[in-house]
């Protein structure tokens, strides 16, 4: 085990990592915002992904216009859900299971609806920033994952300066804090939570778009990717958005250690049994804060 | 009065077990078989409504406990060459054991997690049955295994399996409607409806949760054994995450706290995409779309929802006279 | 003359919630077949108490000893099985079950059965079941719930919630049976009625500990505690209590 190996694993886990995060701050965001936990989080990035795969190979558009298209397609598909569905089943104080099944529902509607219209394969998409590598002490690093750590990172500060900086962010915070107090100051806190959908729809294409160059994306990523990012959310703390991201470069981090320790097949397994332990053992996340809300 | 109703109830036992009993013979091969799968998803759908009806427990795990004894049935029949009655009792003994030992810290989150942690729990089994090939397999699975056999009566064609499949469907029906009525369902109804004042009862949350727990387990894996006998080939994309989705989808469609529910959702989850595949591909979508519109438009499920509909029409009907 | 221990002792019972103080070294017994109160303003600390008794809270401090036995390590369920049973602030109905079968949750400790035998329907089970229907529709008729006993919880007024919540308790065969608040919501006639019943079920041997603000409920209470912000200010009869001029300041400002 070599130094630059190691230095390999970590890089891929932080890759990985960040992948996660944006998975995990959009299911975090959409559960803060409406105390929903949207199983299809990971369906928003395969529709973001596939989307700017067709814009970009069939309808021509030049790759950043193909990336904003795709990003907007999770935001749209995201609003769509919460004002079709979310809206109503709210309206009818359906339990937390019946939105957990009607988001699991919506997950196997969506990717059998990318089985149907693009099928079957795999797609992949160019890597930002071209085909170059970077050595860094003999490990061998592509520039798309330097790309996707920047973009990461930005939109993680983003994200951190939208909800403390911004009117509709400290809106979306307050109304997800005290949703009979924000309508008396006159939040309009539906729209409020159909924006927290659009977040969480945004965040996650964004994740699927910038794994695409790293991983083929086909319509059976969605659920894996839910899951990761709901691990990641979970290391968190499930209710801070922000620290999704230092959950999902934890847990892409344990990964990619466990691959050089244990087998990279354990991979998975190395992933969730961690999900599990920290949910007994620390349920408020690795960052301790409060306001876990289990059931 | 009594007396009346009674006989109407019997008349319509009679009715259902006539139909039950000349189904096989009145279908054509393909639906017999898809029969056998309702008795198979009725078993293990049994267990979760169990667990989502009466605990509040979402379990998408079960495709864990169905792949332990179908693995168990394959690895002692094909394998060791075995008696098939000890893949049913090796797959029931380590299905429970292994519920009893990860239900005990797993029940012990409450809500999405419980669900999640579930999730997790069966993508972790999934990719243990893919990585253990020495044991299951892997994606080439283990084939060969025998049809049963009853003291030399071979049920080797769908609708003789039928009849051994209902009737162990059954037997779990009758055990599972026992424990809503037992002592143990009184406390677990109590539990779903204040677990506080449960507790100060001296209801013992915990101990409840796990051990009906184990039971879904024990349905589950009884349900894989009978799979594996049924389709004589098991590989690791029959025990998938999907799967304990789908298993779960039979409480939430059919009604978790009824049993003809849980037949009715287990007809649903093996009809419905049968039916839908004659209009092609689009199929999968049309299913995902039925679900999304069960949960959205029927809390209770189908059988809430025709309950309903009844209480309606007695209403209706009491008005007029 | 004590030759026995009390049922309950409390010694120097400290608690605080994200450090403020809310109860500080309360020290009291409840002596076997007696029954004790505990009044206070709101906030004084007497639900934290009743928490810490019944096994819902850890305290930071001090022991409990029940029978003399020391209740640290004992579950919620265990003090229950030993005979410590508590009612709520707001009565914890099964709002979705019958009346009877609120009260056959009362009694399903009595009895013992394995899950193998419920899903068997054991004669054991059976029998067992039977013995828990029996047992409810006595504790039915006692507690003159007879006429409701197939209604669901749910459709029950305040006062016979708080009437149901009691049987249920005692039902399970109480030795030191914890009432909280028991006479919020209800009206003076339900009161009185609360009242009888708290003094024939300690006349039928369950020691009671009470808390309460009614001043007029308390007085069947031999002995009375007041706890104010966390302390115990004064103990006595009631009368003692009433003429307390620490209790006569926290209540009426005098």
């Amino acid at each position: 085990m070599t130094l630059s190996l190691i230095l390999q694993a970590i890089f891929a886990g932080v890759t990985n990592g960040i992948v996660y995060a944006l998975v995990g701050m959009g299911l975090s965001a959409i559960f803060k915002g409406s105390r929903v936990i949207n199983a299809m989080q990971g369906e928003f990035a395969v529709i973001g992904a596939m989307t700017t795969v067709l814009l970009l190979t069939k309808s021509g558009w030049p790759y950043p216009a193909a990336i904003a298209g795709g990003a907007l397609a999770g935001a749209l598909v995201g609003a769509f859900i919460e004002v079709a569905f979310v809206r109503y089943m709210a309206l009818k104080n359906a339990s937390e299971d019946s939105f957990l099944l009607l988001t699991i529902g919506l997950a196997l509607t969506l990717s059998a609806s990318v089985l149907f219209f693009i099928g079957r394969d795999g797609h992949l998409l160019p890597p930002i920033g071209g085909e170059g590598v970077v050595l860094v002490l003999d490990a061998v690093i592509q520039l798309h994952a330097l790309w996707l750590v920047a973009i990461g990172i930005g939109a993680t500060l983003a994200l951190r300066a939208f909800f403390h900086r911004t009117t509709v962010g400290l809106s979306m915070m307050a109304a997800s804090i005290d949703a009979d107090g924000a309508a008396t100051t006159g939040i309009n806190v539906g729209r409020m939570r159909t924006y927290t959908f659009v977040l969480g729809g945004l965040l996650g294409a964004l994740g699927g778009i910038l794994v695409t160059p790293l991983i083929s994306v086909d319509y059976t990523l969605g659920l894996n990717l839910t899951l990761k990012g709901f691990a990641a959310a979970v290391l968190g703390g499930l209710t801070n958005p922000l620290g999704a991201a230092v959950g999902g470069v934890t847990l892409g981090l344990v990964e990619s250690l466990a691959i050089i320790g244990i087998s990279s097949s354990y991979k998975d397994v190395v992933a969730f049994s961690v999900l599990i332990v920290i949910m007994i053992l620390m349920p408020n996340g690795i960052l301790g804060r409060a306001g876990r809300r289990g059931g | 009065m009594a007396s009346l109703n009674l006989q109407r109830n019997l008349l319509w036992i009679a009715v259902a077990l006539a139909v039950w009993a000349a189904l096989p013979f009145l279908v054509p091969r393909n639906i017999a078989d898809l029969l056998v799968f309702t008795g198979i998803y009725t078993i293990a759908g049994l267990g979760i409504g169990l667990l989502l009806g009466h605990c509040g427990i979402v379990n998408l795990a079960q495709a864990t406990f169905y792949g332990l004894g179908a693995y168990a049935s394959a690895y002692c029949t094909v394998m060791m060459g075995w008696p098939s009655i000890t893949g049913f009792l090796v797959g029931a003994v380590i299905s429970m054991a292994l519920a009893y030992v990860i239900g005990r810290p797993i029940l012990r989150l409450t809500g999405y997690f419980l669900a999640l942690g579930t999730l997790a729990l069966s993508a972790i089994a999934s990719a243990l049955f893919f990585e253990w090939d020495w044991l299951t397999g892997g994606t080439l699975g283990i084939g060969g295994i025998p049809k049963l056999d009853l003291l030399g009566f071979v049920l080797d064609r769908p609708s003789r399996y039928y009849f051994f499949v209902w009737i162990v469907a059954f037997a779990c029906m009758w055990a599972a409607h026992n424990l809503v009525d037992s002592r143990s369902g009184l406390m677990l109804r109590a539990m779903r409806d204040s677990s506080t004042a449960a507790a100060a009862l001296s209801v013992d949350l915990q101990s409840l949760r796990t051990r009906v727990f184990v039971v879904c387990a024990l349905f589950g894996s009884l349900a894989g054994s009978l799979f594996a006998h049924h389709v004589s080939f098991v590989s690791t994309q029959s025990f998938t995450v999907d799967r304990s989705i789908t298993f779960l989808l039979i409480p939430v469609i059919g009604g978790a706290t009824s049993i003809p529910g849980i037949v009715v959702g287990a007809l649903f989850i093996t009809f419905l995409p049968e039916l839908l595949s004659k209009l092609g591909d689009v199929h999968q979508i049309l299913f995902g779309l039925a679900l999304v519109a069960v949960v959205v438009l029927m809390p209770d499920g189908l059988m809430g929802a025709w309950d309903r509909f009844r209480a309606r029409l007695v209403a209706r009907g009491g008005s007029d006279a | 003359m004590p030759d026995s221990a009390p049922l309950l002792a409390l010694r120097e019972i400290g608690h605080s919630f994200g450090g403020l103080s809310v109860l500080r070294s309360v020290t009291f017994d409840v002596p076997e077949g007696g029954i004790v109160g505990l009044i206070g303003p709101n906030g004084s600390g007497k639900t934290t108490l009743f928490n810490i008794i019944s096994g819902y809270i850890h305290p930071l401090a001090g022991t409990i000893a029940y029978r003399g036995r020391s209740l640290a390590r004992e579950s919620i369920q265990k003090r229950g099985l030993t005979g410590l049973v508590r009612t709520f602030q707001t009565p914890q109905v099964f709002e979705k079950m019958t009346v009877l079968e609120n009260i056959m949750v009362g009694c399903a400790k009595l009895t013992r059965t394995t899950m193998l035998q419920d899903l068997l329907r054991t004669p054991a089970a059976r029998g067992q079941m039977r013995e828990i229907y029996r047992r409810a529709e006595a504790a039915c008729e006692r507690f003159q719930l007879g006429g409701l006993r197939d209604l669901p919880a749910a459709s029950l007024t305040a006062g016979q919630r708080r009437i149901l919540e009691i049987a249920r308790a005692v039902v399970g065969e109480p030795k030191l049976l914890l009432l909280d608040e028991p006479s919020s919501g209800l009206n003076a006639q339900e009161i009185d009625n609360l009242r009888e019943w708290i003094v024939r079920l300690n006349e039928q041997g369950i020691t009671v500990l009470l808390v309460s603000h009614d001043m007029g409920l308390m007085t069947v209470a031999r002995t009375v505690h007041t706890l104010y912000f966390g302390e115990i200010i004064a103990s006595g009869d009631m009368a003692a209590i009433q003429r307390d001029p620490k209790v006569r300041e926290v209540y009426l400002g005098v």
